[in-house]
């Protein structure tokens, strides 16, 4: 197995703010392997929800490389990148949002066994990771019948059910009180650690981002 | 920043939501005031021409010459209280006028027609005759009338003149009504659509803006505050925008207003005189009453801002309404029951409908796999929130279904019915006062002559008593005597008929009735019947039932031998194919027999022609409507679609983010988009074909007196499908291009409401 999980190099990145160009980022590398885990903290508009879709390929930098196992990508816009991506999204790459993670059609159940399916897993196991996080009473609740921890937990069974090699989240505990909060980044930071999978957290808790063996200050990044 | 200036803001942010409302607003009044305004004016014009002509009796020449300005001149100078009427056909969209001499018509007192005071003569339809002579002399068709009061009496006209009664056709009032119910109803159905469209339309925005209505109650603004501010919102809104539609109405019905004046000329012979059809007001309060009902008749709207959802409730509701609707159809006792069923059968099914679809979609989905399963619960939401546009999608597409069916049905019915008809090359009308029977001896002296035979009509009393026991109870029907029965007529299709009934007619064993009586007083074949034929009283077995569209009379079939000599016949001519013979030759004869050499020959292939046209432009004015109520129904439903797919984008997205790349998102959008609008079209097909059923089976008998069949075209019902899968896949790829640009923030989708289930 390869330890080497993510390896980004030179990433740059700017927005355009009227005619000016304002930069995000320039020229940052990081390197993640297996079991480990990075927290993205910065200030608001730093750039932290950027990297993380530049990371899983939901964006692309202005320059610079991503390896995400053994697939690099060098900022190549065609169609087979896009698969490539694609399917290490589908597959490898979990991604869990502040919110609206779950389609609200389906039940937590069926979101759970829609992502499941995706990633070529089985959905036998849904209900047990809805069982592990403890909603699994809730399993025919729909998103809008349950609270927003509620709902979090369940945006985490889905990930972990496709069995991810790296988990992006992005403030997955933003919009929750701080008991409930944590409580979900307990499971998260369990589970990643029982399964060895890679994490990358973009928060704006320190104490938070303490708990990662990686912390990575967009907000104080040097100029080069 | 005023409370309203940030409820506005809503529309700064999005502009082309506002222009959307303000397009709804426009069409639906457009559509709305066009057909309105088409009826009023029709109305009115029928209402012109009976008042006109009421009454009244005319002197024609005993010769059968049309009357001139020198008879006029001639019947003063002898002392006749005579009023010149010329009728002036204008150029379309113009219309008919008529010229009255207000000098002339002194002698008539206040009985004048068109009350020929000079005063009355400043506006349209009448109009000085010197004003109406000069447009004829400016290349219009005139058709000069002399007009006598109706307390003069036979024996005091000149011995060159007689009497005649002062019509132009057979009686059209109850004929017109009905034409006018049908477009009245139509024009209702058109309401309906746009009033559902709109209020869509307006819903949509209400969703979006949700958020904002509650931030300005946190602030302290208080519900009833916000709430009379959206009322003033659209009450300014409608104001401006209904102003346009009338205007655009008003053009739409003067477009389409020369094929609406041909068809009361032609079908109904009653000319369109031209006459205002009323002024911006009325149409402006119905239509700014239609909005605001449309918008805010859901008390949610008004006493539970934030917990606006579009959805419609009570649905179950729909089913005895239904249930009640059906027997209202099934049994109509009149007209206006037969139409209040069917609104209510159209509330009915709009209440089911979306639910009806939404239970469909997710219908056997447990079993599936869990992406099925996701697109059939994301289509089961999108049935019951895109609700109102979907039924009115639904409604646009079973009005143009039926009235599509029933078009091309009377268009193919009446052809044929027209051809059988006019089977013989030429018709001869027989001249007033020249013996038709010497006219048919010299035909029958003819060699090489082709089929012909003689035409009498005529009026009988059909006794009542004979079928039903209605002792003295009788209703006057019109005669049709056919001399002798030949190929020209032994072709006629027949509704039904008793075995040889030509056999029977030609030997004087029977009579045939056309629908319209049969349909009034039951009769079927076998049934005997009791008439009058002049003096004398016959009863006899129907032999079969014809087909005979376009006018209200109840006519009896006869074969000319059984006419006694006490037999009036009201008007002679006689149908030929000349054969080996030159037409010339034939007319030649004639006219030394008859001594006439004015003889009317139609060539009845110019007047098959001519038919057809009319009736080409008879549903001229139906299929525009039908249309543009579709296109109105398919872009709104394009527009809302768009925008609610919009506020789940993010939904959409997250299929992005979980692996399937753009291609298989926009895929499965296109699914979505477009099994949304093919079930549409789907569910609009039963409604489509019970319609079309109801109109041939049951409008048409009660209005018209005769039914047509009923016929299925499922070559449009696919060109229907391939419509609305087109509106879905343009949905699709809109949000295909919207979805192609950057990630925007999950928070959006709650936001916009889109996360509803």
């Amino acid at each position: 197995m390869v330890a080497s999980l993510l390896t980004a190099r030179g990433l740059n990145k700017q927005f355009r703010s009227g005619n000016q160009p304002v930069s995000v980022f320039r020229n940052l590398s990081l390197h993640l392997d297996r079991g480990e885990s990075l927290a993205l903290t910065g200030r608001s508009g730093s750039g932290k929800s950027t990297l993380l879709n530049i990371l899983c390929g939901l964006e692309k930098p202005g320059t610079g490389s991503v390896q995400v196992l053994d697939e690099v990508f060098e900022g190549d816009t065609d169609r087979q990148t896009e698969a490539r991506w694609a399917s290490l999204r589908r597959q490898q790459i979990g991604v869990v949002f502040q919110e609206a993670n779950l389609m609200p059609a389906l039940s937590l159940l069926d979101n759970v066994r829609l992502r499941a399916r995706l990633a070529g897993q089985s959905e036998d196991g849904c209900r047990d990771w809805l069982e592990r996080l403890r909603i699994g009473e809730l399993a025919g609740r729909y998103p809008d019948q349950v609270s927003g921890g509620q709902r979090q937990r369940a945006a985490l069974a889905m990930v972990f059910a496709m069995k991810p090699a790296l988990i992006l989240a992005d403030e997955p505990t933003g919009s929750l009180d701080r008991h409930t909060a944590e409580d979900v980044t307990g499971q998260l930071f369990d589970l990643q650690a029982r399964h060895g999978c890679g994490l990358i957290l973009a928060t704006h808790d320190v104490e938070l981002a303490t708990r990662c063996s990686h912390h990575l200050d967009l907000g104080h990044l040097p100029e080069n | 920043m005023t409370v309203f200036s940030a409820l506005l803001s809503h529309y700064r942010r999005h502009p082309l939501q506002l222009l959307a409302l303000a397009l709804m607003i426009v069409l639906a009044t457009m559509l709305w005031t066009g057909v309105s305004h088409l009826t009023d004016r029709a109305r009115a014009s029928l209402a012109q021409s009976e008042q006109a002509i009421a009454g009244q009796q005319q002197l024609v020449r005993e010769d059968g010459q049309a009357v001139s300005v020198q008879d006029f001149a001639d019947l003063r100078r002898q002392g006749l209280c005579v009023m010149p009427w010329l009728e002036v056909q204008r150029p379309s969209p113009e219309g008919r006028v008529i010229g009255v001499d207000p000098f002339a018509s002194a002698c008539f007192g206040n009985e004048a027609p068109g009350q020929a005071g000079v005063d009355a003569l400043n506006g349209e339809p009448f109009l000085d005759i010197a004003e109406a002579a000069e447009m004829v002399r400016q290349g219009s068709e005139g058709d000069l009338s002399l007009l006598v009061p109706v307390d003069v009496e036979a024996d005091a006209v000149p011995s060159d003149y007689r009497l005649k009664d002062f019509s132009m056709g057979p009686a059209t009032g109850e004929l017109g009504e009905s034409f006018l119910l049908n477009l009245d109803a139509l024009g209702v159905l058109v309401l309906l659509i746009t009033a559902l469209l709109v209020r869509s339309v307006y819903q949509l925005g209400l969703v979006q803006r949700r958020e904002s209505f509650t931030l300005l109650r946190r602030f302290g603004v208080p519900a009833a505050r916000v709430q009379g501010l959206l009322l003033t919102e659209m009450v300014g809104l409608t104001c401006v925008c209904v102003i346009p539609g009338i205007w655009l109405g008003r053009w739409l019905a003067e477009m389409l207003g020369a094929g609406f004046g041909q068809v009361l000329e032609n079908l109904f012979d009653a000319p369109l005189y031209a006459v205002d059809g009323g002024g911006f007001a009325m149409p402006a309060m119905i239509m700014v009453a239609v909005v605001l009902l449309a918008c805010f008749a859901d008390q949610r709207v008004l006493m539970r801002l934030p917990g606006v959802t579009g959805s419609v409730p009570a649905w179950w509701f729909g089913i005895p309404v239904l249930g009640l609707g059906l027997a209202m159809v099934a049994w109509p006792f009149t007209l206006g029951w037969l139409f209040v069923g069917i609104a209510l059968v159209f509330v009915a099914v709009g209440l089911l409908t979306p639910r009806l679809l939404s239970y469909v979609a997710q219908w056997g989905a447990e079993g599936a796999g869990a992406i099925t399963l996701w697109q059939r619960r994301e289509l089961a939401v999108l049935f019951r929130r895109l609700a109102l546009p979907v039924v009115a999608l639904q409604f646009a597409v079973a009005m143009v279904l039926a009235i599509q069916a029933l078009v091309t049905t009377f268009e193919d019915t009446f052809e044929r019915w027209l051809a059988q008809r006019l089977e013989a090359e030429f018709y001869v009308e027989v001249p007033v006062q020249a013996a038709a029977e010497d006219g048919v001896r010299y035909l029958e002296s003819l060699s090489g002559l082709g089929d012909w035979h003689l035409v009498q009509r005529g009026a009988t009393q059909v006794r009542q008593e004979t079928r039903r026991d209605r002792a003295g109870s009788s209703v006057a029907a019109d005669v049709f005597s056919i001399s002798p029965i030949g190929p020209l007529v032994m072709g006629w299709t027949l509704l039904d008929a008793v075995p040889d009934a030509w056999d029977k007619l030609a030997a004087g064993q029977g009579v045939m009735v056309n629908e319209q009586l049969a349909r009034r007083q039951g009769y079927r074949p076998a049934d005997p019947i009791g008439f009058t034929l002049g003096e004398q009283f016959l009863e006899l077995p129907v032999v079969g039932v014809y087909a005979d569209y376009g006018r209200p009379e109840g006519e009896i079939l006869v074969v000319g031998q059984i006419l006694p000599e006490t037999f009036t016949a009201r008007f002679q001519s006689l149908s030929l194919n000349p054969g080996a013979l030159p037409i010339a030759e034939i007319e030649l004869g004639l006219a030394a027999v008859w001594n006439n050499d004015n003889l009317t020959i139609r060539d009845n292939a110019s007047i098959r022609s001519l038919a057809s046209g009319v009736f080409d432009q008879t549903f001229l004015i139906t299929r525009a409507i039908t249309v543009l109520t579709l296109v109105l129904a398919g872009t709104s439903l394009l527009i809302m679609g768009w925008v609610f797919f919009t506020t789940r984008a993010w939904y959409y997205r997250l299929l992005f983010v979980w692996g399937l790349s753009r291609r298989e998102v926009a895929g499965q959008l296109r699914w979505l988009a477009m099994f949304l609008t093919g079930a549409v079209a789907v569910a609009a097909l039963p409604l489509g074909v019970w319609l079309t059923w109801v109109l041939v089976s049951r409008v048409n008998p009660l209005a018209f007196g005769w039914s047509l069949p009923m016929a299925v075209y499922p070559g449009f019902w696919l060109e229907m499908l391939a419509l609305c899968l087109m509106i879905g896949l343009a949905i699709a790829l809109l949000m295909r291009r919207q979805l192609g640009g950057g990630v925007p923030a999950p928070a959006m989708a709650n936001v916009t409401g889109g996360g509803e289930r």
